[in-house]
């Protein structure tokens, strides 16, 4: 071989120790990127509908007479790392213009991560309450007039508590999250009975009915079976009291469920929830509720608090129920100083 | 030395295998808690599974399934089939049929075929516009002379009413007649549900009847009345909130499920001498019992309870040794030593250690179904 040809060869070959950094480098590029992809809409939808922004309207002029303001955590609560969140569970979406929907369900949830406690204060959704937005009405038209920021505003002026962030699920959402973890478990106390239970989902008339038998005893529900055990209130003689029993039964079971998933299960439950969840909590604040959700392990730990008579009364305007606020504050405040 | 070429052309193919391999990986890693339950004629047991005796009649995803020496046939296709309950003579099946509006009691061969409908709960044409003209049936069982069909019945409806309290009551009616020749035996509780799951015994039924207690919470009892109209006596208190009867072959014990009005069901039995229940005896208190079964040979009981924490319910077992023990052999009586006159007391021989009971565990009969836990299992000796 004439020297220039052999020169022009050895420049279009590589040393074995440059091969071998290549090949290395190109299987973990390769395989971080093909993890990625795996993981690519889960954090597409964790980046959309997490840490949403939320404007918390001041409290209306009438509210602040008659009830003291949002109080700030104390310090001994701080320093525990405590805070508060409030569950928003909203109707069917199609008979509502969008982000202005009606939250049958509003849950206040306290978690003390020092030392592991959980409260669960289910505020009924007829209980008529001076809204943020002004005037009055059934606290669950809140979020419909001013989106999750009223609804907070409502529930910190009212209640005389500290909100720190909000989840709202969609009647979607909740159906296609138990789907997406494989159905939950469940004792239903009794069989719930209901003839005229709104067909909105996957229904042609949202305002049409249908019929809901979900019987008694141990059993492995799905969503839209856990929907209906969780939504009917007309075969319930405590009405949305009951309703709201039931409903946090099955988020401790929802949760129990949680803690069987692996993180390879996060896409696939990601892509289920797409559209059907909004929550002021940040990513970085998810990746470290998760693990610690999963440490909460002692039922005894976990209260669970209704608004029942006689700290709520039947008889209000439009069939609201009328709050005994000298009984509810100071049990609201018990839980969430 | 390799060329650049190659050597590009190489790492392009790596990179490629190795990213989807990666992808594909983390796909398999997902945890089997999300996978939705196999068809039991997809998975049969494990070749060392516990050999159960007789035919057991059971629901899945809306079809009947039976299992006998190990493997599921499925009986019919999966539109709604739920609660199978065999004739007394053993030769056909009872089950419902459940559409959204309402549910049918049908009379099925022991292949699966319908042989009969003994109800008709659907609303007519003309009332259609209106849910509640329709009537559900469940849990129908047959009386021993295979002459009264006893059910859940929430009729019957009135058109137009907008009644929102839904409450069955336990209703018997002469198998194949039409409803308004039956009668109401139980009168269910307003605003509970009602009365479930009657189970034909002499002199009487036992029922479910929910209820609410002091503190105004939903629970299960279970009742037994004599004649219809009677209110009948609870057999169980509020507390134990129990349901879910199954006589035992002997007609000697009931077999139930008890939750204490928690997210908890423990597989409880009783003694029955015709008109009470003796004391309640918990056997499983750390699964998720549903539809207690007796062997009709007396054998154990089978169950269905979640095949994990949070997971669809299997069907398992539990041995007659575990809530019926084998009685201890006799311990010897002491005798003096043989050999004559002694001085001081007697020596007593060392009674030999009593044996100590095996732990007799519940068996997991199948894994990866999904069974229907509403569902009662009939099972065929």
């Amino acid at each position: 071989m004439r020297p220039g040809h052999r020169a022009r060869a050895s420049r279009g070959r590589l040393s074995p120790l440059t091969t071998i950094t290549l090949v290395v480098l190109a299987v973990a590029v390769s395989a971080v990127a093909g993890g990625f992809a795996y993981f690519l809409p889960a954090a597409a939808t964790a980046l959309q509908e997490t840490g949403v922004a939320v404007t918390v309207a001041s409290p209306s002029p009438v509210a602040t007479t008659l009830f003291s303001p949002s109080p700030s955590p104390s310090p001994s609560a701080a320093s525990q790392g405590a805070f508060t969140v409030l569950l928003l569970g909203s109707d069917d979406d199609s008979k509502f213009s969008a982000d202005h929907v009606l939250t049958q369900s509003m849950i206040l949830v306290r978690v003390i991560p020092a030392t592991k406690e959980v409260t669960m204060l289910s505020i009924p959704r007829d209980l008529y309450v001076h809204l943020s937005t002004g005037g009055s009405g059934k606290i669950d038209g809140a979020y419909s007039y001013g989106s999750a920021g009223a609804a907070i505003a409502t529930v910190e002026q009212d209640f005389g508590v500290h909100v720190d962030d909000y989840i709202w699920v969609g009647l979607l959402g909740l159906i296609k999250v138990i789907d997406a973890i494989g159905g939950i478990d469940i004792v239903t106390s009794n069989p719930v009975m209901d003839d005229y239970y709104p067909s909105d989902v996957y229904s042609s008339d949202p305002y049409g009915f249908q019929r809901v038998a979900v019987l008694a005893g141990p059993q492995h529900l799905d969503g839209i079976h856990a929907m209906q055990y969780v939504r009917s209130r007309h075969s319930d003689l405590q009405s949305d009291y009951g309703r709201s029993k039931r409903q946090q039964q099955v988020l401790q079971a929802i949760r129990a469920k949680a803690k069987q998933l692996a993180p390879s299960d996060v896409p696939a439950l990601a892509t289920a929830i797409g559209g059907e969840l909004k929550t002021s909590i940040g990513l970085d604040r998810v990746a470290r509720l998760v693990p610690l959700a999963a440490s909460f392990d002692n039922p005894d730990a976990i209260h669970q608090v209704l608004l029942l008579p006689p700290y709520a009364r039947s008889g209000a305007p439009g069939g609201s129920l009328t709050p005994n606020w000298n009984l509810i504050l100071p049990l609201v405040h018990q839980y969430f100083p | 030395m390799m060329s650049k070429f190659l050597l590009a052309v190489g790492l392009a193919a790596v990179m490629a295998v190795t990213g989807v391999s990666s992808y594909v990986y983390l796909g398999s890693r997902q945890s089997k808690v999300v996978a939705p339950p196999q068809k039991p004629t997809a998975a049969t047991p494990r070749a060392q599974a516990f050999m159960l005796p007789g035919t057991i009649y059971l629901a899945q995803s809306g079809a009947l399934y039976s299992f006998s020496a190990g493997r599921f046939h499925q009986l019919t296709p999966e539109v709604g089939w739920t609660q199978p309950a065999l004739y007394p003579d053993g030769n056909y099946l009872l089950a419902v049929k459940r559409s959204a509006f309402f549910s049918d009691v049908y009379v099925l061969t022991l292949y699966g075929g319908v042989y009969n409908q003994l109800t008709n709960n659907a609303a007519a044409p003309r009332n259609a516009w209106d849910t509640g003209a329709n009537a559900w049936s469940f849990y129908p069982r047959l009386s021993a002379d295979e002459r009264t069909l006893w059910m859940s019945y929430d009729g019957p409806k009135y058109v137009g009413a907008n009644y929102y309290d839904v409450d069955m009551a336990v209703w018997a009616v002469t198998p194949g007649a039409p409803i308004r020749s039956g009668r109401a035996w139980t009168v269910a509780n307003s605003y509970t549900g009602g009365d479930m799951q009657p189970v034909p015994v002499p002199g009487g039924i036992i029922y479910t009847k929910y209820t609410y207690d002091e503190n105004g919470n939903r629970t299960g009892q279970l009742w037994f009345t004599s004649r219809a109209g009677s209110p009948g006596r609870a057999l169980t208190s509020t507390d134990a909130s129990c349901a879910q009867a199954a006589l035992s072959p002997d007609g000697g014990s009931i077999a139930m499920i008890c939750t204490y009005q928690k997210q908890v069901s423990y597989l409880t039995i009783a003694s029955w001498n015709g008109s009470s229940l003796g004391a309640l005896r918990t056997m499983i208190s750390n699964q998720l019992v549903a539809q207690p079964a007796w062997a009709p040979d007396g054998s154990g009981i089978a169950y269905l309870a979640p095949g994990g924490p949070a997971a669809p319910f299997q069907l398992w077992f539990l041995p007659k040794n575990a809530y019926n023990p084998p009685a201890p052999p006799p311990v010897p009586t002491p005798s003096p030593t043989p050999g004559g006159p002694h001085n001081g007391p007697l020596p007593s021989p060392t009674p030999p250690a009593a044996p100590v009971a095996p732990v007799v565990k519940p068996i997991q009969v199948t894994f990866n179904l999904g069974f229907d836990a509403t569902s009662p299992l009939a099972w065929l000796g």
